[in-house]
Protein backbone atom coordinates (compact mmCIF):
# COMPACT_ATOMS: atom_id res chain seq x y z
CA UNK A 1 0.00 0.00 0.00
CA UNK A 2 1.42 3.38 -0.97
CA UNK A 3 1.42 6.46 1.23
CA UNK A 4 -1.70 8.54 0.78
CA UNK A 5 -0.13 11.56 2.43
CA UNK A 6 3.11 13.04 1.17
CA UNK A 7 5.32 15.97 2.11
CA UNK A 8 7.82 17.60 -0.20
CA UNK A 9 9.50 20.69 -1.51
CA UNK A 10 7.31 22.77 -3.83
CA UNK A 11 8.03 24.25 -7.25
CA UNK A 12 5.51 26.95 -8.20
CA UNK A 13 5.42 27.30 -11.98
CA UNK A 14 4.93 30.99 -12.67
CA UNK A 15 5.16 32.90 -15.94
CA UNK A 16 7.20 36.02 -16.66
CA UNK A 17 4.52 38.20 -15.00
CA UNK A 18 4.66 36.12 -11.84
CA UNK A 19 1.23 34.53 -12.34
CA UNK A 20 0.61 30.81 -12.04
CA UNK A 21 1.21 29.32 -15.47
CA UNK A 22 -2.09 28.37 -17.18
CA UNK A 23 -2.48 26.05 -20.17
CA UNK A 24 0.90 24.35 -19.85
CA UNK A 25 0.54 22.05 -22.86
CA UNK A 26 2.16 18.72 -23.57
CA UNK A 27 4.61 20.31 -26.01
CA UNK A 28 5.86 22.57 -23.20
CA UNK A 29 6.14 19.61 -20.86
CA UNK A 30 7.74 17.14 -23.25
CA UNK A 31 8.41 18.57 -26.68
CA UNK A 32 7.52 16.61 -29.79
CA UNK A 33 11.14 16.51 -30.88
CA UNK A 34 11.73 13.87 -28.18
CA UNK A 35 8.70 11.72 -28.97
CA UNK A 36 10.86 8.87 -30.24
CA UNK A 37 12.05 8.33 -26.65
CA UNK A 38 10.15 5.55 -24.93
CA UNK A 39 12.56 4.56 -22.12
CA UNK A 40 11.50 6.13 -18.82
CA UNK A 41 15.09 6.67 -17.68
CA UNK A 42 15.79 8.94 -20.66
CA UNK A 43 12.70 11.12 -20.28
CA UNK A 44 13.42 13.09 -17.12
CA UNK A 45 16.13 15.31 -18.62
CA UNK A 46 13.71 16.93 -21.11
CA UNK A 47 10.94 17.76 -18.61
CA UNK A 48 9.55 21.29 -19.14
CA UNK A 49 12.44 22.21 -21.42
CA UNK A 50 10.04 24.07 -23.73
CA UNK A 51 8.40 26.07 -20.94
CA UNK A 52 9.70 29.62 -20.93
CA UNK A 53 11.69 30.32 -17.78
CA UNK A 54 11.73 26.66 -16.71
CA UNK A 55 14.01 25.12 -19.34
CA UNK A 56 16.47 23.87 -16.69
CA UNK A 57 13.81 22.38 -14.41
CA UNK A 58 15.11 18.83 -14.85
CA UNK A 59 18.49 19.85 -13.42
CA UNK A 60 16.95 21.58 -10.41
CA UNK A 61 14.24 19.13 -9.45
CA UNK A 62 14.81 16.35 -6.94
CA UNK A 63 12.93 13.16 -6.26
CA UNK A 64 10.06 13.82 -3.87
CA UNK A 65 9.44 17.39 -5.06
CA UNK A 66 5.93 18.70 -5.78
CA UNK A 67 4.83 20.97 -8.61
CA UNK A 68 2.13 23.65 -8.64
CA UNK A 69 0.59 25.26 -11.73
CA UNK A 70 -2.58 27.03 -12.88
CA UNK A 71 -5.49 26.02 -15.09
CA UNK A 72 -5.57 23.24 -17.69
CA UNK A 73 -2.18 21.68 -16.93
CA UNK A 74 -1.29 19.08 -19.58
CA UNK A 75 -3.63 20.24 -22.31
CA UNK A 76 -2.94 19.08 -25.84
CA UNK A 77 -1.66 15.76 -27.03
CA UNK A 78 -2.16 12.34 -25.48
CA UNK A 79 1.57 11.65 -25.28
CA UNK A 80 2.48 9.41 -22.37
CA UNK A 81 5.91 10.99 -22.00
CA UNK A 82 4.35 14.19 -20.66
CA UNK A 83 3.32 12.18 -17.59
CA UNK A 84 6.23 9.76 -17.52
CA UNK A 85 8.91 12.48 -17.56
CA UNK A 86 7.72 13.58 -14.09
CA UNK A 87 7.72 9.99 -12.90
CA UNK A 88 11.27 9.69 -14.22
CA UNK A 89 12.30 12.66 -12.06
CA UNK A 90 10.50 11.22 -9.05
CA UNK A 91 8.03 14.12 -8.80
CA UNK A 92 5.69 13.19 -5.94
CA UNK A 93 2.58 15.10 -7.07
CA UNK A 94 1.33 17.87 -9.33
CA UNK A 95 -1.10 20.39 -7.86
CA UNK A 96 -3.04 22.53 -10.34
CA UNK A 97 -6.28 24.43 -10.63
CA UNK A 98 -7.36 21.96 -13.33
CA UNK A 99 -5.89 19.43 -15.75
CA UNK A 100 -6.31 18.50 -19.40
CA UNK A 101 -8.76 15.61 -19.71
CA UNK A 102 -6.51 13.05 -21.36
CA UNK A 103 -3.56 14.12 -19.23
CA UNK A 104 -5.54 13.49 -16.08
CA UNK A 105 -6.43 9.96 -17.17
CA UNK A 106 -2.86 9.24 -18.22
CA UNK A 107 -1.54 10.36 -14.87
CA UNK A 108 -4.16 8.46 -12.89
CA UNK A 109 -3.47 5.31 -14.87
CA UNK A 110 0.28 5.70 -14.40
CA UNK A 111 0.00 6.30 -10.67
CA UNK A 112 1.25 9.91 -10.80
CA UNK A 113 -0.73 11.86 -8.17
CA UNK A 114 -2.58 14.87 -9.56
CA UNK A 115 -4.28 17.19 -7.10
CA UNK A 116 -7.05 19.39 -8.46
CA UNK A 117 -7.16 22.59 -6.41
CA UNK A 118 -10.07 24.58 -7.89
CA UNK A 119 -9.52 27.64 -5.69
CA UNK A 120 -5.88 28.01 -6.63
CA UNK A 121 -6.55 31.19 -8.61
CA UNK A 122 -7.44 32.73 -5.24
CA UNK A 123 -4.79 31.10 -3.04
CA UNK A 124 -1.93 30.56 -5.50
CA UNK A 125 -0.19 33.78 -4.40
CA UNK A 126 0.35 32.27 -0.95
CA UNK A 127 2.59 29.51 -2.27
CA UNK A 128 6.25 29.98 -3.10
CA UNK A 129 8.90 27.78 -4.61
CA UNK A 130 10.78 26.16 -1.75
CA UNK A 131 7.72 25.85 0.51
CA UNK A 132 7.26 22.54 2.26
CA UNK A 133 3.85 21.21 1.33
CA UNK A 134 1.90 18.25 2.64
CA UNK A 135 -0.92 16.77 0.59
CA UNK A 136 -3.44 14.17 1.70
CA UNK A 137 -4.89 12.34 -1.31
CA UNK A 138 -7.81 10.90 0.64
CA UNK A 139 -9.06 14.13 2.22
CA UNK A 140 -7.70 16.71 -0.22
CA UNK A 141 -6.04 18.60 2.62
CA UNK A 142 -3.07 20.72 1.60
CA UNK A 143 -0.79 22.10 4.31
CA UNK A 144 1.76 24.82 3.57
CA UNK A 145 4.89 24.99 5.75
CA UNK A 146 3.25 22.91 8.50
CA UNK A 147 1.01 25.84 9.34
CA UNK A 148 -1.36 27.07 6.65
CA UNK A 149 -4.18 24.68 5.64
CA UNK A 150 -6.03 24.67 2.32
CA UNK A 151 -8.67 22.43 0.81
CA UNK A 152 -8.13 20.75 -2.55
CA UNK A 153 -10.16 17.93 -4.10
CA UNK A 154 -9.64 14.44 -2.72
CA UNK A 155 -8.84 11.63 -5.12
CA UNK A 156 -11.83 9.96 -6.75
CA UNK A 157 -12.45 6.36 -5.75
CA UNK A 158 -10.96 4.89 -8.91
CA UNK A 159 -8.00 7.30 -8.79
CA UNK A 160 -7.21 6.24 -5.24
CA UNK A 161 -7.57 2.55 -6.04
CA UNK A 162 -5.24 2.77 -9.05
CA UNK A 163 -2.74 4.87 -7.10
CA UNK A 164 -2.69 2.46 -4.19
CA UNK A 165 -2.20 -0.49 -6.52
CA UNK A 166 0.68 1.32 -8.26
CA UNK A 167 -0.72 1.78 -11.73
CA UNK A 168 -3.51 0.63 -14.00
CA UNK A 169 -1.86 -2.75 -14.65
CA UNK A 170 -1.35 -3.58 -10.99
CA UNK A 171 -4.89 -2.35 -10.32
CA UNK A 172 -6.15 -4.70 -13.02
CA UNK A 173 -4.48 -7.62 -11.29
CA UNK A 174 -6.02 -6.77 -7.91
CA UNK A 175 -9.44 -6.38 -9.48
CA UNK A 176 -9.24 -9.83 -11.03
CA UNK A 177 -7.88 -11.68 -8.00
CA UNK B 1 -35.30 14.47 -17.31
CA UNK B 2 -33.93 13.26 -20.62
CA UNK B 3 -30.44 12.02 -21.33
CA UNK B 4 -27.53 13.37 -23.35
CA UNK B 5 -25.85 11.50 -26.17
CA UNK B 6 -22.94 10.51 -23.91
CA UNK B 7 -25.23 9.26 -21.12
CA UNK B 8 -27.25 7.17 -23.56
CA UNK B 9 -24.45 5.67 -25.61
CA UNK B 10 -22.40 4.73 -22.54
CA UNK B 11 -25.43 3.22 -20.81
CA UNK B 12 -26.11 1.11 -23.87
CA UNK B 13 -22.49 0.00 -24.07
CA UNK B 14 -22.18 -0.75 -20.35
CA UNK B 15 -25.40 -2.77 -20.39
CA UNK B 16 -27.07 -0.38 -17.95
CA UNK B 17 -30.56 0.99 -18.08
CA UNK B 18 -29.24 4.51 -17.76
CA UNK B 19 -26.21 6.48 -16.70
CA UNK B 20 -25.73 10.00 -15.38
CA UNK B 21 -22.85 12.40 -15.92
CA UNK B 22 -20.13 11.75 -13.36
CA UNK B 23 -20.78 8.01 -13.14
CA UNK B 24 -17.91 5.63 -13.82
CA UNK B 25 -18.71 2.79 -16.21
CA UNK B 26 -16.71 -0.05 -17.68
CA UNK B 27 -17.24 -0.74 -21.36
CA UNK B 28 -15.84 -2.86 -24.13
CA UNK B 29 -14.98 -0.37 -26.86
CA UNK B 30 -15.83 -1.25 -30.46
CA UNK B 31 -12.49 -0.02 -31.73
CA UNK B 32 -9.09 0.89 -30.34
CA UNK B 33 -7.19 3.24 -32.67
CA UNK B 34 -3.41 3.53 -32.45
CA UNK B 35 -0.80 4.99 -34.83
CA UNK B 36 2.99 5.25 -34.92
CA UNK B 37 2.90 4.96 -31.14
CA UNK B 38 1.78 1.32 -31.51
CA UNK B 39 5.40 0.20 -31.16
CA UNK B 40 5.64 1.85 -27.73
CA UNK B 41 2.19 0.56 -26.75
CA UNK B 42 3.19 -2.93 -27.86
CA UNK B 43 6.27 -2.72 -25.63
CA UNK B 44 4.06 -1.76 -22.66
CA UNK B 45 1.58 -4.49 -23.61
CA UNK B 46 4.35 -7.10 -23.42
CA UNK B 47 5.27 -5.93 -19.92
CA UNK B 48 1.76 -6.78 -18.74
CA UNK B 49 2.59 -10.38 -19.42
CA UNK B 50 -0.39 -11.23 -21.63
CA UNK B 51 0.55 -13.04 -24.83
CA UNK B 52 -2.38 -12.10 -27.07
CA UNK B 53 -4.50 -9.00 -27.51
CA UNK B 54 -7.97 -9.54 -26.09
CA UNK B 55 -9.72 -9.07 -29.43
CA UNK B 56 -7.67 -8.54 -32.62
CA UNK B 57 -10.74 -7.22 -34.45
CA UNK B 58 -10.93 -4.30 -31.98
CA UNK B 59 -7.54 -2.94 -33.05
CA UNK B 60 -7.17 -0.42 -35.86
CA UNK B 61 -3.58 0.59 -36.52
CA UNK B 62 -2.55 3.33 -38.95
CA UNK B 63 1.00 4.49 -39.61
CA UNK B 64 0.63 8.22 -40.26
CA UNK B 65 2.70 10.44 -37.97
CA UNK B 66 6.13 10.26 -39.54
CA UNK B 67 5.56 8.48 -42.83
CA UNK B 68 7.55 7.45 -44.77
CA UNK B 69 10.03 7.07 -41.92
CA UNK B 70 12.26 10.14 -41.66
CA UNK B 71 15.22 8.30 -40.17
CA UNK B 72 16.39 5.02 -38.71
CA UNK B 73 14.67 5.56 -35.34
CA UNK B 74 11.27 6.01 -36.96
CA UNK B 75 11.93 3.17 -39.40
CA UNK B 76 12.72 0.84 -36.50
CA UNK B 77 9.54 1.89 -34.75
CA UNK B 78 7.45 1.20 -37.86
CA UNK B 79 9.17 -2.16 -38.20
CA UNK B 80 8.21 -3.07 -34.62
CA UNK B 81 4.59 -2.12 -35.34
CA UNK B 82 4.45 -4.29 -38.45
CA UNK B 83 5.90 -7.21 -36.50
CA UNK B 84 3.31 -6.72 -33.73
CA UNK B 85 0.48 -6.62 -36.28
CA UNK B 86 1.66 -9.89 -37.85
CA UNK B 87 2.22 -11.58 -34.49
CA UNK B 88 -1.22 -10.63 -33.14
CA UNK B 89 -3.17 -11.30 -36.34
CA UNK B 90 -4.55 -7.76 -36.57
CA UNK B 91 -6.24 -7.31 -39.94
CA UNK B 92 -7.14 -3.60 -39.71
CA UNK B 93 -3.59 -2.39 -40.27
CA UNK B 94 -2.98 0.48 -42.68
CA UNK B 95 0.63 1.05 -43.59
CA UNK B 96 2.22 4.33 -44.76
CA UNK B 97 0.43 6.11 -47.56
CA UNK B 98 -3.16 5.28 -46.56
CA UNK B 99 -3.51 8.53 -44.68
CA UNK B 100 -4.11 10.00 -41.25
CA UNK B 101 -5.62 7.65 -38.68
CA UNK B 102 -8.64 9.88 -37.98
CA UNK B 103 -9.50 9.90 -41.68
CA UNK B 104 -8.65 6.28 -42.44
CA UNK B 105 -10.66 4.97 -39.45
CA UNK B 106 -14.06 6.00 -40.87
CA UNK B 107 -13.05 5.49 -44.51
CA UNK B 108 -12.31 1.84 -43.79
CA UNK B 109 -15.57 1.32 -41.94
CA UNK B 110 -14.38 1.50 -38.33
CA UNK B 111 -16.69 4.30 -37.17
CA UNK B 112 -20.49 4.25 -37.09
CA UNK B 113 -23.36 5.83 -35.19
CA UNK B 114 -23.50 4.55 -31.62
CA UNK B 115 -19.99 3.04 -31.70
CA UNK B 116 -17.60 3.57 -28.79
CA UNK B 117 -14.08 4.27 -30.02
CA UNK B 118 -10.98 5.02 -27.99
CA UNK B 119 -7.66 5.98 -29.50
CA UNK B 120 -4.16 6.82 -28.35
CA UNK B 121 -4.31 10.22 -29.97
CA UNK B 122 -5.89 13.41 -28.70
CA UNK B 123 -7.80 13.99 -31.94
CA UNK B 124 -9.72 10.73 -31.67
CA UNK B 125 -12.95 12.73 -31.07
CA UNK B 126 -12.96 13.32 -34.85
CA UNK B 127 -14.97 10.11 -35.31
CA UNK B 128 -17.84 11.74 -33.40
CA UNK B 129 -18.77 13.31 -36.73
CA UNK B 130 -20.38 9.94 -37.49
CA UNK B 131 -22.44 9.81 -34.30
CA UNK B 132 -19.86 7.72 -32.45
CA UNK B 133 -18.57 8.28 -28.92
CA UNK B 134 -14.85 8.72 -29.58
CA UNK B 135 -12.26 9.77 -27.00
CA UNK B 136 -8.50 10.02 -26.75
CA UNK B 137 -6.53 8.00 -24.20
CA UNK B 138 -2.85 7.55 -23.36
CA UNK B 139 -0.41 4.83 -24.28
CA UNK B 140 -0.51 3.02 -20.95
CA UNK B 141 -4.25 2.83 -21.16
CA UNK B 142 -4.19 1.74 -24.80
CA UNK B 143 -1.94 -1.16 -23.77
CA UNK B 144 -4.42 -2.04 -21.03
CA UNK B 145 -7.32 -1.98 -23.51
CA UNK B 146 -5.34 -4.26 -25.82
CA UNK B 147 -4.83 -6.69 -22.97
CA UNK B 148 -8.26 -6.63 -21.35
CA UNK B 149 -10.56 -5.41 -24.10
CA UNK B 150 -12.15 -3.06 -21.57
CA UNK B 151 -11.86 0.50 -20.32
CA UNK B 152 -13.29 2.56 -17.47
CA UNK B 153 -14.88 5.82 -18.52
CA UNK B 154 -16.39 8.64 -16.54
CA UNK B 155 -19.65 9.63 -18.19
CA UNK B 156 -18.93 13.22 -19.23
CA UNK B 157 -21.06 16.26 -18.64
CA UNK B 158 -22.39 17.64 -21.92
CA UNK B 159 -22.31 20.97 -23.63
CA UNK B 160 -24.48 21.73 -26.64
CA UNK B 161 -23.60 24.03 -29.50
CA UNK B 162 -26.60 25.13 -31.51
CA UNK B 163 -25.63 26.75 -34.81
CA UNK B 164 -28.63 28.31 -36.50
CA UNK B 165 -28.81 29.99 -39.93
CA UNK B 166 -26.23 29.37 -42.66
CA UNK B 167 -22.52 30.19 -42.87
CA UNK B 168 -21.63 32.98 -45.30
CA UNK B 169 -19.50 32.30 -48.36
CA UNK B 170 -15.85 31.49 -47.58
CA UNK B 171 -16.62 30.98 -43.91
CA UNK B 172 -16.28 27.33 -42.94
CA UNK B 173 -16.47 24.76 -40.18
CA UNK B 174 -12.90 25.65 -39.24
CA UNK B 175 -13.93 29.23 -38.58
CA UNK B 176 -16.80 28.00 -36.39
CA UNK B 177 -14.36 25.86 -34.40
CA UNK B 178 -11.82 28.64 -33.95
CA UNK B 179 -14.53 31.08 -32.94
CA UNK B 180 -15.87 28.63 -30.35
CA UNK B 181 -12.43 27.89 -28.93
CA UNK B 182 -11.76 31.61 -28.64
CA UNK B 183 -15.05 31.94 -26.79
CA UNK B 184 -14.69 28.90 -24.51
CA UNK B 185 -10.87 28.98 -24.15
CA UNK B 186 -8.56 25.96 -24.24
CA UNK B 187 -10.20 24.38 -21.20
CA UNK B 188 -13.77 25.55 -21.76
CA UNK B 189 -15.05 22.05 -22.50
CA UNK B 190 -12.66 20.10 -20.24
CA UNK B 191 -13.88 16.50 -19.75
CA UNK B 192 -17.11 17.43 -21.58
CA UNK B 193 -19.01 15.81 -24.39
CA UNK B 194 -19.77 18.49 -26.99
CA UNK B 195 -22.91 18.04 -29.10
CA UNK B 196 -23.13 20.02 -32.33
CA UNK B 197 -26.55 20.70 -33.83
CA UNK B 198 -28.51 23.19 -35.90
CA UNK B 199 -29.16 24.24 -39.47
CA UNK B 200 -25.58 25.18 -40.29
CA UNK B 201 -24.37 21.77 -39.08
CA UNK B 202 -27.02 19.93 -41.11
CA UNK B 203 -25.90 21.89 -44.15
CA UNK B 204 -22.27 20.85 -43.69
CA UNK B 205 -20.70 17.93 -45.52
CA UNK B 206 -19.53 14.98 -43.45
CA UNK B 207 -15.96 16.17 -43.98
CA UNK B 208 -16.72 19.62 -42.56
CA UNK B 209 -18.37 18.02 -39.54
CA UNK B 210 -15.14 16.11 -38.98
CA UNK B 211 -13.35 19.47 -38.74
CA UNK B 212 -15.69 20.46 -35.89
CA UNK B 213 -15.27 17.27 -33.90
CA UNK B 214 -11.53 17.23 -34.57
CA UNK B 215 -11.02 20.74 -33.19
CA UNK B 216 -13.10 20.04 -30.08
CA UNK B 217 -9.95 18.55 -28.57
CA UNK B 218 -8.56 22.09 -28.46
CA UNK B 219 -11.25 23.19 -26.02
CA UNK B 220 -10.54 20.21 -23.81
CA UNK B 221 -13.51 18.09 -24.90
CA UNK B 222 -13.51 14.40 -24.07
CA UNK B 223 -15.56 13.71 -27.17
CA UNK B 224 -17.71 15.61 -29.63
CA UNK B 225 -20.63 14.42 -31.68
CA UNK B 226 -22.78 15.39 -34.63
CA UNK B 227 -26.11 13.61 -34.86
CA UNK B 228 -26.13 11.24 -37.81
CA UNK B 229 -28.46 12.06 -40.71
CA UNK B 230 -29.00 11.01 -44.33
CA UNK B 231 -25.60 12.49 -45.29
CA UNK B 232 -23.91 10.36 -42.65
CA UNK B 233 -25.69 7.20 -43.72
CA UNK B 234 -24.87 7.84 -47.38
CA UNK B 235 -21.21 8.38 -46.50
CA UNK B 236 -21.06 5.19 -44.45
CA UNK B 237 -22.88 3.03 -47.02
CA UNK B 238 -20.54 0.43 -48.45
CA UNK B 239 -17.97 1.08 -45.71
CA UNK B 240 -19.56 -0.22 -42.50
CA UNK B 241 -20.63 -3.83 -42.68
CA UNK B 242 -22.27 -4.39 -39.28
CA UNK B 243 -25.74 -3.16 -38.37
CA UNK B 244 -25.91 -0.17 -36.05
CA UNK B 245 -28.46 1.82 -34.12
CA UNK B 246 -27.94 5.59 -34.03
CA UNK B 247 -28.09 7.24 -30.60
CA UNK B 248 -29.69 10.67 -30.29
CA UNK B 249 -29.74 12.98 -27.29
CA UNK B 250 -33.17 13.51 -25.74
CA UNK B 251 -34.74 16.90 -26.36
CA UNK B 252 -34.91 17.57 -22.61
CA UNK B 253 -31.39 16.36 -21.75
CA UNK B 254 -29.41 18.24 -19.09
CA UNK B 255 -26.50 20.33 -20.38
CA UNK B 256 -23.92 22.22 -18.35
CA UNK B 257 -24.07 24.89 -21.02
CA UNK B 258 -25.90 25.60 -24.25
CA UNK B 259 -24.20 27.91 -26.72
CA UNK B 260 -26.33 29.39 -29.46
CA UNK B 261 -24.64 31.01 -32.40
CA UNK B 262 -25.97 32.68 -35.51
CA UNK B 263 -23.75 31.20 -38.23
CA UNK B 264 -24.62 33.95 -40.69
CA UNK B 265 -22.79 36.53 -38.58
CA UNK B 266 -19.46 34.66 -38.44
CA UNK B 267 -16.30 35.90 -40.18
CA UNK B 268 -13.15 33.91 -41.00
CA UNK B 269 -11.11 33.40 -37.83
CA UNK B 270 -7.40 32.96 -37.16
CA UNK B 271 -5.71 31.48 -34.08
CA UNK B 272 -2.62 33.54 -33.31
CA UNK B 273 0.58 32.30 -31.65
CA UNK B 274 1.04 30.37 -29.38
CA UNK B 275 -2.30 28.97 -28.21
CA UNK B 276 -5.34 27.78 -30.14
CA UNK B 277 -7.64 29.96 -28.06
CA UNK B 278 -5.80 33.16 -29.01
CA UNK B 279 -8.36 33.80 -31.73
CA UNK B 280 -9.06 36.92 -33.77
CA UNK B 281 -11.13 37.66 -36.88
CA UNK B 282 -8.89 37.44 -39.95
CA UNK B 283 -9.40 41.16 -40.54
CA UNK B 284 -7.42 41.90 -37.37
CA UNK B 285 -4.34 39.94 -38.41
CA UNK B 286 -4.50 40.55 -42.16
CA UNK B 287 -1.21 41.77 -43.60
CA UNK B 288 1.07 39.62 -41.44
CA UNK B 289 3.81 38.19 -43.68
CA UNK B 290 4.19 34.40 -43.83
CA UNK B 291 6.95 32.11 -45.11
CA UNK B 292 4.91 28.95 -45.40
CA UNK B 293 1.31 27.84 -45.79
CA UNK B 294 0.15 24.32 -44.95
CA UNK B 295 -3.14 22.94 -46.29
CA UNK B 296 -4.00 19.49 -44.99
CA UNK B 297 -3.88 17.39 -41.78
CA UNK B 298 -6.70 15.58 -39.97
CA UNK B 299 -8.40 18.95 -39.48
CA UNK B 300 -8.58 20.17 -43.08
CA UNK B 301 -7.04 17.75 -45.56
CA UNK B 302 -10.23 16.44 -47.13
CA UNK B 303 -11.53 16.82 -50.68
CA UNK B 304 -13.83 19.72 -49.77
CA UNK B 305 -10.88 21.56 -48.20
CA UNK B 306 -8.62 21.00 -51.21
CA UNK B 307 -11.46 22.09 -53.51
CA UNK B 308 -11.84 25.41 -51.69
CA UNK B 309 -8.10 26.03 -51.97
CA UNK B 310 -8.05 25.14 -55.66
CA UNK B 311 -10.98 27.41 -56.35
CA UNK B 312 -9.00 30.35 -54.95
CA UNK B 313 -5.66 29.42 -56.55
CA UNK B 314 -6.83 28.09 -59.94
CA UNK B 315 -5.05 29.83 -62.81
CA UNK B 316 -3.01 31.95 -60.40
CA UNK B 317 0.33 31.54 -58.68
CA UNK B 318 1.33 31.76 -55.03
CA UNK B 319 3.35 34.79 -53.94
CA UNK B 320 7.09 34.81 -54.38
CA UNK B 321 8.92 33.71 -51.23
CA UNK B 322 6.01 31.62 -49.92
CA UNK B 323 6.12 27.84 -49.69
CA UNK B 324 2.75 26.12 -50.02
CA UNK B 325 2.58 22.55 -48.71
CA UNK B 326 -0.49 20.48 -49.57
CA UNK B 327 -1.09 17.13 -47.94
CA UNK B 328 -4.35 15.26 -48.45
CA UNK B 329 -5.71 13.50 -45.37
CA UNK B 330 -5.84 10.11 -47.08
CA UNK B 331 -5.16 8.16 -50.24
CA UNK B 332 -8.89 8.25 -50.96
CA UNK B 333 -8.94 12.04 -50.73
CA UNK B 334 -5.79 12.31 -52.83
CA UNK B 335 -7.30 10.10 -55.53
CA UNK B 336 -10.56 12.04 -55.55
CA UNK B 337 -8.70 15.35 -55.73
CA UNK B 338 -6.56 14.00 -58.57
CA UNK B 339 -9.62 12.84 -60.47
CA UNK B 340 -11.23 16.27 -60.15
CA UNK B 341 -8.14 18.11 -61.28
CA UNK B 342 -7.84 19.84 -57.91
CA UNK B 343 -4.30 18.60 -57.35
CA UNK B 344 -3.24 19.66 -60.84
CA UNK B 345 -4.56 23.15 -60.18
CA UNK B 346 -2.78 23.42 -56.84
CA UNK B 347 0.52 22.19 -58.22
CA UNK B 348 0.26 24.55 -61.19
CA UNK B 349 -0.26 27.37 -58.68
CA UNK B 350 3.04 26.50 -57.03
CA UNK B 351 2.06 24.01 -54.31
CA UNK B 352 4.41 21.29 -53.10
CA UNK B 353 2.45 18.04 -52.77
CA UNK B 354 3.22 15.80 -49.79
CA UNK B 355 2.02 12.24 -49.26
CA UNK B 356 -1.13 11.64 -47.18
CA UNK B 357 -0.15 11.70 -43.50
CA UNK B 358 0.45 14.08 -40.62
CA UNK B 359 3.28 15.83 -42.45
CA UNK B 360 4.76 18.91 -40.76
CA UNK B 361 1.91 19.33 -38.24
CA UNK B 362 3.83 17.82 -35.35
CA UNK B 363 7.20 19.15 -36.38
CA UNK B 364 8.98 15.88 -37.02
CA UNK B 365 9.58 16.20 -40.76
CA UNK B 366 8.33 17.56 -44.10
CA UNK B 367 8.32 21.29 -43.59
CA UNK B 368 9.79 22.24 -40.22
CA UNK B 369 10.46 25.95 -39.78
CA UNK B 370 13.69 27.87 -39.22
CA UNK B 371 14.00 30.46 -36.42
CA UNK B 372 12.00 33.59 -37.15
CA UNK B 373 9.75 31.97 -39.74
CA UNK B 374 5.96 32.06 -39.81
CA UNK B 375 3.49 29.44 -41.06
CA UNK B 376 -0.23 29.74 -41.56
CA UNK B 377 -1.64 26.23 -41.28
CA UNK B 378 -5.03 24.56 -41.52
CA UNK B 379 -3.99 22.17 -38.73
CA UNK B 380 -5.23 22.21 -35.15
CA UNK B 381 -2.30 23.27 -32.94
CA UNK B 382 -0.05 26.30 -32.91
CA UNK B 383 1.89 25.56 -29.73
CA UNK B 384 5.27 27.21 -29.55
CA UNK B 385 7.87 25.16 -31.35
CA UNK B 386 5.37 22.62 -32.66
CA UNK B 387 6.49 22.88 -36.30
CA UNK B 388 10.24 23.12 -35.92
CA UNK B 389 12.11 26.01 -34.30
CA UNK B 390 10.95 27.32 -30.93
CA UNK B 391 11.48 30.77 -32.41
CA UNK B 392 9.02 30.23 -35.23
CA UNK B 393 5.33 31.14 -35.12
CA UNK B 394 2.19 29.36 -36.29
CA UNK B 395 -1.19 30.85 -37.18
CA UNK B 396 -4.19 28.59 -37.74
CA UNK B 397 -6.94 29.23 -40.24
CA UNK B 398 -9.35 27.68 -42.71
CA UNK B 399 -8.40 26.25 -46.11
CA UNK B 400 -9.85 29.38 -47.77
CA UNK B 401 -7.79 31.69 -45.54
CA UNK B 402 -4.72 29.52 -46.17
CA UNK B 403 -5.15 29.63 -49.95
CA UNK B 404 -5.75 33.39 -49.95
CA UNK B 405 -2.67 33.83 -47.77
CA UNK B 406 -0.52 31.71 -50.08
CA UNK B 407 -1.67 33.83 -52.99
CA UNK B 408 -0.64 37.14 -51.44
CA UNK B 409 2.17 36.14 -49.05
CA UNK B 410 0.45 37.87 -46.14
CA UNK B 411 -2.46 36.71 -44.00
CA UNK B 412 -5.46 37.52 -46.17
CA UNK B 413 -9.22 37.57 -45.75
CA UNK B 414 -10.48 34.92 -48.18
CA UNK B 415 -13.57 37.01 -48.90
CA UNK B 416 -11.32 39.54 -50.60
CA UNK B 417 -9.62 37.39 -53.22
Amino acid sequence: MKATQITGRLWVLRDAEGNLYNDIDTDMIFHNRYLHITALAQMGQYTLDNLKGWEDFALRAQAGDLIMAGRNFGSGSSRQQAVDCFRALGIAAIIAESFGAIYKRNAINSGLPLIAFPELSKYGVRFQTGDTVTVNFVTGDVLRNSAEPFQAQPFSKVQLAIYEAGDLFEYGKTAES
Amino acid sequence: MGKTFAEKVLAQKAGLKQTTAGQIVTVKPDRLLTHDNTSAIAATFRKIGVARVADPSMNVIVLDHVTPAADETYATSHQATRAFVAEQGISAFYDIGEGICHQVLPEKGHAWPGAVIVGSDSHTPTAGAFGAFAAGIGRTEAAAVMATGEIWLRVPESLRVQLREMLPSRVSAKDVSLYLIGLLRADGADYCSVEFAGEAISAMSVGERMTLTNMSAEMGAKNAVVEPDEKTFAWLAGRVSQPFTPVFADADAAYTRIIELDASTLAPQVACPHTVDNVAPVTEVAGKRVDQVVIGTCTNGRLEDLRVAAEILRGKHIAQGVRLLVLPASRENLQAALAEGVITDLIAAGATLLNPGCGPCLGAHQGCMAPGETTLSTSNRNFKGRMGSKDATIYLGSPATAAATALTGVITDPREV
